[in-house]
């Protein structure tokens, strides 16, 4: 599904990205942990589109479509979802006409019609319950007067509803309470099926007791370093992360 | 000598418009009975010869030139040939149920209106009819809030004024379905003049909500110079909405003194959608305790378009609360000013007084010149004010793309949720619609 082949990326100049290489097939879940400024939140935003991340060289393609072609709302329309480390707040944007709007701009880049409104407001009672969203939320401004745990649930929510083929976790259980971080990992996990895949982004191995991915990989100065499966994660949370360091140093 | 023969050339063109005035009235002066009404007309004349037009060397006039205005000739006294469907067809609100008087180059025109208020007590008529039928309420309140002295343009109403509305809401009663003055400027013809003047008197207790709306059709420019007196006697309400949509070459200078006694309540919004020179002044005076002022405005010019707001308040008694937001959204090579004075006198403690303007830029030659004031002499209050003037911010642009929302589409969003702030301040929910159809046409 994302096949990601020797991607560097720099900002403002600085290279981040440096030759990373990632396969991931339909159904299948990948953590990407890594410490700090290893770039995994650049990783995410060159997927997603973001404008002030310059691609230097290397190739991503998605379901045979080059991905970094295509403006970020295409990107989204082809199935790619991120749900944001920090999601902002749009004051005068309501939550629901926000989501109609976003659900039937895909429809139309489908082909498709605008969807019924009653199909619609169905489609939000069903999701909500997901993250267990309180039905008040979704009349309010996007993200406005939420808190860190509102924000991250609307954006599973916000996931639940526009389907996608690939969600992008990127930091989601930063700034969660345990309570927020299950309701989270359990929407999440219902999400999963054999054809949606996942990229988690994290930077602690909790998130991933909840989501328990199929591969874990260790992005370190902008490559991939150590790729295993999920016990990977619980080795990283003993050991920390500077035994992997001094083995990429060795081997450099 | 070819320098000497363009400057003095240009004087004259300068002075056309005085000119034009003057001999206007003149006219009105050999043909005026000898009223108090005409005195106060004479004595509005004599200032206007004093002071004249402002120009820019007028600090409140710095970034405002009129000289567009002023060099062309207009005539005050034309009729209008247009069909009257046509005239209305262009008037907004047109099937919202309201009492509606219309004015067409400033002079009434009773086949187009329609007064569907019953109470008897309530009246909604013309100041022409009013300074007979209700002279005595005429004479208490005309020309009494709006200031004359310095002021050129007030003067120039108040010397040659054509007509307007005359609204009274006797003690504790309420007008039910908003009342609305369509002006229109017919410059089909000629260059028009129109100087309307509104005296509105909502006495105690009761409420009203008005709405004036201002039209242009012809092709040549029009200049519409309107002064409004509005007076709320203890414990009123009034909500007043002004929507300014005047195409093609179209001047528009508004002067509203609002006079509020004590327990006062009133709500204000100005949209300013279209003109080729807008100056709005909109002042509040707070007579007494506990009043309430609220100030909300929205502009959106386009092209070379240049919109003025300048506001004051003035705080003259303790415990009064004033809040006010104006927010622009300026196109192409658009001009705006914005001007907004809090007087707090020295009596006026615990007042409460809040002002903000904020501006979008949509383009990278449009202008914004913005000034918010605060001028205190008490030591007891809360009084913040600030302005703003940006882009349409790239966070929540990328974030309504990441969801599949394209640029143009989540651009419109973010506008409308800009102007969702004043668009909330409007009770009227056919008004809302209104402006949510203007801002898709603009943008």
């Amino acid at each position: 599904m994302l096949s990601i082949k020797n991607l560097k990326a720099e900002i403002e100049g600085k290279k981040i990205l440096n030759g990373l290489n990632l396969e991931v097939k339909a159904g299948e879940v990948h953590a990407i942990m890594g410490p700090n400024g290893a770039g995994k939140s650049t990783l995410s935003a060159v997927l997603a589109g973001r404008a002030d991340y310059e691609v230097t060289e290397g190739t991503v393609d998605f379901d045979g479509k080059d991905l970094l072609e295509l403006s970020p709302e295409d990107r989204a329309r082809e199935g790619v979802f991120l749900a944001f480390q920090y999601p902002i707040e749009i004051p005068g944007v309501s939550n629901a006409n926000f989501l109609k709007t976003a659900i039937n701009e895909k429809r139309k880049y489908q082909g498709l019609e605008p969807m019924e409104a009653t199909d619609f407001l169905k489609m939000m009672r069903e999701k909500m319950e997901l993250v267990e969203m309180d039905k008040s939320l979704t009349s309010r401004s996007l993200n406005e007067g939420f808190s860190g745990g509102e924000k991250k649930r609307n954006e599973i929510f916000q996931m639940a509803m526009l389907e996608p083929k690939l969600g992008i976790l990127d930091e989601t259980d930063s700034g969660l309470d345990i309570d927020a971080l299950r309701l989270v990992s359990e929407g999440v996990n219902k999400l999963r099926n054999k054809e949606r895949s996942f990229i988690v982004i994290t930077h602690y191995q909790r998130l991933l007791d909840y989501i328990v991915p199929d591969f874990v990989h260790v992005l370190y100065k902008g490559r991939i370093v150590k790729s295993g499966d999920a016990s990977l994660a619980k080795e990283l949370e003993e050991k920390g992360y500077d035994w992997i360091k001094q083995e990429v140093e060795a081997n450099s | 000598m070819f320098r000497i023969s363009l400057f003095e050339f240009r004087i004259y063109r300068e002075i056309m418009l005085v000119e034009n005035i003057k001999a206007e009235f003149n006219l009105y002066k050999n043909q005026a009975e000898k009223s108090d009404f005409f005195l106060k007309r004479e004595e509005a004349f004599a200032e206007f010869e004093k002071v004249g037009f402002p120009t820019t060397k007028n600090e409140e006039w710095k970034y405002t030139n009129l000289k567009n205005i002023t060099n062309q000739s207009f005539q005050s006294t034309c009729e209008s040939t247009i069909e009257t469907e046509l005239m209305l067809s262009h008037a907004f609100l047109k099937d919202l149920t309201a009492n509606k008087l219309v004015f067409v180059n400033g002079s009434f025109r009773p086949e187009l209106s329609t007064i569907i208020e019953t109470d008897e007590s309530i009246v909604i008529s013309t100041l022409a009819k009013a300074k007979t039928a209700h002279s005595e309420l005429f004479n208490k309140h005309f020309g009494k809030y709006a200031p004359i002295e310095g002021q050129g343009l007030n003067a120039m109403n108040t010397a040659l004024l054509s007509d307007g509305a005359f609204i009274y809401v006797p003690n504790n009663k309420t007008i039910t379905n908003p009342v609305i003055i369509v002006n229109i400027a017919d410059s089909t013809d000629v260059n028009v003049l129109c100087q309307p003047r509104n005296l509105i008197i909502v006495e105690k207790s009761a409420s009203l909500t008005l709405v004036e709306t201002f039209y242009a059709v012809g092709n040549n420019p029009s200049f519409t110079n309107v002064v409004n007196e509005v007076y709320a006697n203890e414990n009123a309400h009034i909500e007043h909405y002004k929507i300014q949509n005047q195409e093609g070459e179209s001047y528009h200078n508004n002067f509203t003194q609002i006079f509020q006694e004590a327990n006062t309540n009133i709500n204000h919004v100005t949209l300013t959608l279209s003109g080729t020179l807008v100056r709005n002044n909109l002042h509040f005076f707070m007579n007494g305790q506990n009043c309430n002022s609220l100030l909300y405005g929205l502009y959106m010019p386009h092209g070379t378009e240049l919109v003025d707001n300048h506001t004051r308040v003035d705080h003259a008694f303790p415990n009064c609360h004033s809040d006010e937001l104006y927010k622009g959204i300026m196109m192409d090579k658009s001009v705006a000013v914005f001007n907004g004075k809090i007087m707090v006198h020295l009596d006026a403690q615990k007042t409460n007084a809040y002002q903000r303007n904020q501006n979008i830029l949509l383009s990278n030659e449009a202008t914004v010149n913005t000034k918010p004031q605060l001028e205190i002499f008490a030591d007891d209050v809360k009084c913040t004010h600030g302005a703003t003037i940006g882009q349409l911010d790239e966070e929540p642009m990328f974030y309504l793309r990441s969801r599949g929302i394209p640029a143009d589409v989540a651009r419109k969003m973010l506008l409308n949720a800009f102007a969702d702030d004043i668009a909330e301040r409007i009770k009227i929910p056919e008004l809302v619609e209104l402006l949510e159809q203007e801002i898709e046409k603009k943008i």
